[in-house]
């Protein structure tokens, strides 16, 4: 088996921009950030089917669009912009098509979890994406951001677009509510 | 220092209990790039911008003013050392001779005036010598 070729961000935007080699050079990024992109959408639309075609959407927008990534933002924060809008746009349609509001929390998105076959937590793990669930959007974006991938709170102002002490704020209102709403629940 | 999240996490710990198919990664990328559609890309013009075009000449610039700075204090401190030095020298002389060494140190006394010296010290003495004897 031919060993992995190291992953050079640097060398892999340049290589975007190549005519001759973006292809080879996007097959490295999906190769390189498939799985931080799957759990980010995962934890966003909780099923492992839609996660798997948003997370292909992903890929599929940011192929299309290569031409508009001049290199300024890193392509991480880049993709993870093209995640989450995707991943917000398919939870819409969702709320659509089972005749719910668009301001109507994602609840709904986990009562389906306990008979997800890629689905193995217990009663407490459901609990808490309820939870999490039942935030608001951005709450609901920030925490999962913070408190699994524990990303700092400068790189998540360049993907949301929203100051540091406001993320931090919200992921202070995320912590309490999810607090009570457990505390609730037990 | 606590973290906030801190009796959410060791509750619940950071595995939401989702699960992925055998292999998952591994075929999604082989999959999604195999579906890559042909695209046109424009080959980036690097269009430098005006700092950039700038920037070596400004560096230069600042170079040539720093060293022309250093000239200046310099030259400023040579000259300014130079006159306190004569001055010390000539207020330490006077007339007194035991000064004489550091006369000599301060280089302004040829080897001609040294001797001249040494002859006159040596004929004052020969005279007191010849004085004493009267």
């Amino acid at each position: 088996m031919a060993a992995r070729e190291k992953y050079d961000e640097a060398v892999v935007v340049e290589q975007l921009h190549d005519p001759k080699l973006c292809k080879v050079a996007f097959g490295k990024v999906i190769e390189h950030y498939s799985s931080q992109l799957y759990w980010q959408i995962r934890r966003m639309v909780i099923d492992h089917d839609d996660a798997n075609d948003v997370l292909q959407n992903t890929f599929m927008k940011a192929w299309t669009s290569i031409d508009n990534f001049r290199g300024d933002a890193k392509l991480s924060t880049w993709l993870y912009k093209i995640a989450i809008n995707e991943s917000i746009t398919f939870v819409n349609k969702k709320k659509v098509m089972n005749q719910l509001s668009i301001d109507d929390d994602e609840s709904f998105l986990v009562n389906q979890l306990e008979s997800d076959e890629w689905f193995d937590g217990d009663q407490a793990q459901i609990n808490l994406q309820k939870a999490i669930a039942s935030l608001p959007e951005k709450q609901r974006l920030v925490f999962n951001l913070r408190y699994y991938d524990e990303m700092k709170y400068d790189e998540m102002s360049k993907i949301l677009g929203t100051s540091e002490g406001a993320l931090k704020a919200s992921y202070h209102h995320a912590v309490k509510k999810i607090e009570q709403l457990l505390g609730e629940s037990e | 220092m606590k973290r906030e999240d801190s009796t959410i996490l060791e509750k619940y710990g950071k595995d939401p209990g989702f699960k992925v198919p055998e292999n998952f990664f591994e075929d999604f990328n082989k999959r999604m790039t195999e579906m890559l559609p042909d695209v046109e890309i424009t080959p980036v013009d690097v269009k430098p911008t005006m700092w950039q075009r700038l920037k070596p000449l400004v560096y230069m610039a600042a170079m040539f003013a720093g060293v022309w700075c250093m000239m200046q204090v310099f030259a400023h401190f040579t000259d300014t050392n130079g006159i306190n030095t004569v001055s010390a020298v000539a207020e330490k002389m006077g007339n007194d001779k035991s000064n004489v060494e550091d006369f000599i140190m301060s280089g302004a006394v040829s080897d001609y005036d040294i001797i001249n010296y040494e002859d006159s010290v040596m004929m004052s003495n020969e005279e007191d010598f010849a004085g004493d004897n009267y």
